[in-house]
């Protein structure tokens, strides 16, 4: 049987994956029975799915948190001319 | 460059927290991708191919980064987190605290998303570090650890200090007490 500690280590080196079928099991079955871990598992999942669903939001939006300053933007653009240029004439 | 620049550079923003280190990304993420476009088959969105790019350019300048501030690994602090919550035979002694609105209500809310971005910044590194190339990038345990020197042991303390670092931050800018 897993103590809390294993449990919470497991659930957060997420190699829960990894585990042969038993001990799977045995944590299943401690997550559910310990309020603890079902709080902490609870708050790992939480994460997780958070910042899935951060990807997902910034995939589409990202744009809206910064933008590349036009005197760069500018800059870059003559280097990649210029680049361009180069591996055109090679 | 016009369609894709800003969103590689909010992209590595988000990830580096530093406008320089972002914008180095931004070009050197254009030159590799216009030096590889030969190799482009068209099967995806170029702005999802030039963000594979960039995301190996963000890990180069976070090792680059870690190279420079060498992650301080505080045995101290790591027992101190472990005794708090255990007891010598491993069983917790206490519970984590409950959020204090529900995150997953708040999914639909674009205004979250921009708070969330904002409340990365307030995780220290290296633990924002560690958030950032696991969670973020979903890279592998053995591979941040290879990435930030650092023993799976600790990558673990890192991550439970990003979340409820994160956590905290969310709280106070999301309860409607400091939403900016």
């Amino acid at each position: 049987m897993f103590t809390c500690k294993q449990v919470s280590h497991s659930l957060s080196k997420e190699d829960y994956a990894k585990l042969s079928l038993t001990k799977r099991l045995f944590l299943q079955l401690h997550v559910k029975l310990c309020i603890f871990c079902g709080k902490f598992n609870r708050q790992v999942m939480d994460g997780q799915d958070m910042c899935r669903h951060f990807k997902q939001y910034e995939a589409t939006n990202c744009q809206r948190a910064a933008e590349l300053p036009e005197e760069q933007k500018n800059e870059l653009k003559a280097l990649l001319a210029a680049q361009t240029a180069k591996s055109s004439e090679s | 460059m016009d369609r894709y620049g800003n969103y590689l550079y909010a992209y590595a923003m988000s990830r580096l927290r530093n406008a320089d280190a972002a914008a180095d990304c931004v070009q050197d993420t254009f030159l590799a991708g216009i030096k590889a476009l030969e190799r482009f088959d068209g099967s995806r969105d170029i702005k999802f191919w030039l963000r594979g790019i960039m995301r190996n350019k963000i890990v180069d300048q976070i090792r680059k980064s870690i190279k420079e501030n060498k992650v301080d690994i505080d045995n101290e602090d790591e027992t101190l987190l472990e005794s708090f919550w255990f007891k010598y035979s491993g069983i917790a002694t206490t519970n984590p605290d409950p959020w204090q609105f529900n995150p997953r209500k708040a999914y639909d809310n674009t205004e979250f998303w921009d708070v969330f971005n904002v409340c990365i910044d307030k995780v220290k590194p290296p633990a924002r570090q560690a958030f950032v190339l696991r969670m973020l990038e979903d890279m592998e345990t053995e591979e941040v650890c290879k990435v930030m020197d650092i023993t799976p042991n600790y990558l673990w303390v890192l991550l439970h200090r990003a979340r409820q670092q994160l956590k905290v931050a969310l709280e106070e800018k999301w309860t409607g007490k400091d939403v900016k």
